[in-house]
C-alpha cells in the first residue's frame, strides 16, 4: 500500500501536550530509546506529488564535472554575489538562493576562496531575509572561513547548510519556498554546462545537460501545486516550454545485474545508457536556460 | 468573553508548541541520519522525509544518480539504526540493492559508472520500533 506523504508538523496537530512534556523531559529509566510521540494517522495533509518524493540532483555536481572537464574559471557565468541585495520578494530570493548555492559550489571547487566568502555571505543574506533561521548561523560562517582552503570541508559545510535550509521550510510547510531553491541551483548548473559546452564542447558536459530531463520533469511535479500564484505562473510556464525542448531527447537504458561488496557496504551500478541529443536541442536549451534565468537574476 | 480568549490563547499556543515539538523530532532523526553522512560525503542539500504508518506502507524517492559517483545513501527511523529497510530500484523496477539483505544497514554506498533515473523504497521494517518517520538523506563524492 502506498503511504501518505505528510508533514511531520501537521501530524501532530492536537496531540495531547502530556505527550510532548514527556518527550521533553528525557528520557525515563527503561524506557526505548526510540520512543517518540504517537502519530495521530487522521491529522495529516499531503505533502508530496501523487505520494512521491523528487530528488533534484546537487548543482556542486555539475561543478564538479566542469571543471573536471578542463573548462577554465569564468566569473562572468555566475550571478555577482553584490546583487544580493537587489531581490526583494520572497520569489525572487529563494530562486537566487538556489543559485547562490551552485555559484558557492563551483567557486569553491575552482579554489577561488575570496569569491566563496562573498557568495556564502550572499546565500546568508537570502536565508535571513527569507526566514531561515540557522542555516548559515555564525557557527556555519566561521567554520567555513576557517577551512578556506580546504575544498572538501569547505562543500561539506556547504551541503549542510542547504539541508538544514531545506528541512526548515518543509518543518514550516513552506515547500514552495524550498523547491524555489531547489529550482535556482538546478538552473544555474545547467546554465553552467551550456555556457561551457558553447565555448569548450565535451562529451560529458554534452551528456549532462541531456540528463536534466528527468530532473526537470521532477521539478515541474514539484512546483505545478503553486501555479495559481502568480509570480509562479510564468515560471512553471517558463520551465514546461524547456521541457517541450527535452521531449525530444532520446535515452536507450541497458540494465547489468550490480555486484555488492558487503564488507565494504558499496555497490557497484554498472547499467549503461546511450543518449541521443542533437546541437540543435542544446542550442534550444542553451537560449531558453538563458531566457529564464536573465529573468530570475535580473 | 475573558474565558473564551483564554481558550484561543491556549489553542494557539498549543498549536505552537506541538508544531515546534514535531520539527524538533524530525530534525532529531535526521541529525541522527547525518552521522552516517558528514565530514565523509556531500550533502545534495535535501532532507527527504516521510510519514509510514506502518510495514505494509512504502515511500517512494525519485532520483537521478549520476555516472562518476560515489554516492551514500542513509535512511532512518526512530533513534536507532536498522528500523528502516530500504530498497533501490532503476526505472524498470529491477532491483538494485536492498538493506533487508545486509541486516537492515543504515547507510550503504553505492559506485555509479553510467548516470541512471532510479527509484528509492522505504518502508518500516516489521519488527523494528521505528518511530514511524522515516528519514532519507544522500550524499555523494566525485570519483573522477
Amino acid at each position: 500500500m502506498r503511504l501518505k506523504f505528510i508533514t511531520f508538523r501537521s501530524a501532530f496537530l492536537f496531540l495531547s501536550v502530556t505527550a510532548l512534556f514527556a518527550a521533553g523531559c528525557g528520557d525515563g529509566d527503561g524506557k526505548d530509546p526510540d520512543a517518540l510521540p504517537p502519530i495521530d494517522s487522521t491529522q495529516t495533509t499531503i505533502l508530496n506529488v501523487n505520494g512521491e518524493i523528487f530528488s533534484i540532483p546537487s548543482p556542486i555536481q555539475t561543478a564538479f564535472l566542469i571543471k573536471g572537464s578542463g573548462a577554465a574559471y569564468s566569473k562572468e557565468i555566475l550571478n555577482p554575489s553584490n546583487k544580493a541585495s537587489d531581490y526583494s520578494t520572497n520569489f525572487s530570493k529563494a530562486l537566487n538562493l538556489g543559485i547562490y548555492g551552485a555559484d558557492l559550489g563551483y567557486v569553491t571547487i575552482y579554489d577561488q576562496n575570496q569569491d566563496a566568502i562573498g557568495y556564502l555571505n550572499a546565500a546568508k543574506k537570502l536565508a535571513d531575509e527569507l526566514g531561515v533561521s540557522g542555516a548559515f548561523d555564525a557557527n556555519t560562517i566561521e567554520r567555513f572561513a576557517k577551512n578556506l582552503g580546504n575544498k572538501d570541508s569547505m562543500l561539506v559545510l556547504v551541503g549542510v547548510a542547504y539541508r538544514s535550509s531545506d528541512a526548515y521550510l518543509k518543518n514550516n510547510d513552506r515547500s514552495d519556498v524550498s523547491g524555489l531553491v531547489l529550482a535556482g541551483g538546478w538552473l544555474e548548473s545547467l546554465h553552467f554546462a551550456t555556457n561551457v559546452y558553447k565555448t569548450k564542447p565535451n562529451e560529458d558536459v554534452k551528456r549532462r545537460i541531456a540528463e536534466q530531463k528527468t530532473s526537470l520533469q521532477s521539478l515541474i511535479k514539484l512546483l505545478t501545486q503553486f501555479y495559481s500564484q502568480p509570480e509562479y505562473t510564468e515560471f512553471i510556464d517558463n520551465l514546461n516550454d524547456l521541457s517541450t525542448v527535452f521531449d525530444g531527447v532520446e535515452f536507450k537504458y541497458t540494465y547489468e545485474k550490480p555486484t555488492t561488496d558487503a564488507d565494504k557496504k558499496m555497490t557497484t551500478i554498472t547499467s549503461k545508457s546511450e543518449v541521443n541529443i542533437t546541437p540543435e536541442q542544446i542550442e534550444s536549451i542553451t537560449q531558453k536556460v538563458k531566457s529564464i534565468r536573465s529573468q530570475i537574476v535580473g | 468573553m475573558k474565558k473564551g480568549i483564554l481558550k484561543l490563547v491556549l489553542v494557539i499556543g498549543g498549536f505552537i508548541t506541538i508544531n515546534s515539538a514535531s520539527a524538533q523530532i524530525a530534525d532529531t532523526i535526521a541529525t541522527q541520519c547525518a552521522r552516517h553522512l558528514e565530514n565523509q560525503f556531500i550533502s545534495d542539500g535535501q532532507q527527504y522525509r516521510a510519514l509510514l504508518m506502518n510495514s505494509d506502507e512504502t515511500a517512494e524517492f525519485h532520483t537521478t544518480l549520476y555516472g562518476g559517483t560515489l554516492y551514500r545513501i542513509a535512511a532512518c527511523s526512530g533513534l536507532s539504526d536498522g528500523n528502516l529497510i530500504f530498497s533501490v530500484y532503476d526505472s524498470e523496477r529491477n532491483l538494485l540493492f536492498t538493506n533487508s539483505e545486509f541486516k537492515n544497514a543504515p547507510f550503504w554506498d553505492f559506485k555509479i559508472t553510467n548516470s541512471l533515473d532510479c527509484v528509492i523504497e522505504a518502508k518500516l521494517s516489521g519488527g523494528a520500533n521505528g518511530s514511524g518517520r522515516a528519514v532519507l538523506l544522500i550524499g555523494f563524492k566525485q570519483q573522477k
